[in-house]
């Protein structure tokens, strides 16, 4: 079950707002294990500031005990398609399936060249993210 | 072993219907938005009436809205039925096994 879920924004001092949101999520759900993008890999297809900000964001989780995994997003991509092929919308689509009542109607329409990224495609990245650690948790043999 | 639960999954709930804090305290018959967000960020419980709005609204029932509370409440009914259960009641009639049962059913909880 879906618990939340949004987009947030922070209009200036976007790393010390966005840690200050992350800082009071994880204080209200209290969660075990916190899911990240992987943004350290090389060629580094994230900004510095953001890069910046997923390590701060790391480092406070884990200072509040929460267990970090982190994936890149070819990982994201080879857990859901066999050949690790499937687009970023499709995998959108994919997730709005899998939860119909909470996240179908937050699904943009298919990007066009000349469009900018809807903000609204940060929830299934995210949720990307959770559904890749939940597969590959489900991978592991029982010890 | 149940797993442990939030206090409530009332924002949960308000995202699935699209409906804003505003629009749902409006449902409530509240004045605005403060109290539905006080209620999802557990800081206040609702009165038995909000509650029972909220089952109204968002179509699920106030032990499942409220799953965290209602694990409380179980297991704090529980202990005392266990404590009644300690109060040795020597009787053996029907009335008293009958109230043993349920006691013990409790109890288990």
């Amino acid at each position: 079950m879906l618990v939340d879920w949004g987009v947030k924004s922070i209009a200036k001092d976007k790393n010390t707002g966005s840690i200050a949101k992350v800082e009071a999520m994880i204080a209200h759900y209290q969660p075990d294990v916190m899911v990240v993008e992987n943004t350290s890999i090389k060629p580094f297809r994230r900004f510095p500031r953001i890069r910046a900000l997923s390590k701060r964001i790391i480092r406070l989780a884990e200072s509040r005990g929460v267990t970090v995994i982190s994936f890149s997003r070819e990982q994201v991509r080879r857990a859901f398609f066999a050949d690790g092929q499937g687009t970023k919308y499709a995998l959108a689509e994919m997730i709005a399936k899998r939860f119909p009542d909470e996240l179908s109607f937050r699904l943009p329409p298919k990007r066009r060249p000349w469009m900018t990224e809807d903000s609204q495609m940060a929830i299934f990245d995210a949720m990307a993210l959770v559904l890749a650690f939940r597969l590959k948790r489900r991978e592991r043999p029982i010890a | 072993m149940t797993t442990p639960q939030l206090p409530n999954y009332l924002r949960a709930n308000r995202k699935r219907l699209a409906l804003s804090q505003d629009e749902v305290a409006f449902l409530l018959g509240a004045q605005s938005g403060t109290q539905a967000c006080r209620h999802e960020r557990f800081v206040r419980a609702p009165s038995l009436e909000t509650a029972l709005a909220y089952e109204v609204i968002f179509k699920r029932s106030v032990s499942e809205l409220f799953g965290g509370l209602y694990q409380k409440v179980e297991r704090e009914v529980a202990e005392r039925a266990k404590m009644l259960i300690d109060r040795k009641d020597r009787k053996t009639n029907r009335q008293s096994a009958r109230k043993r049962e349920a006691l013990t059913e409790l109890a288990i909880t």
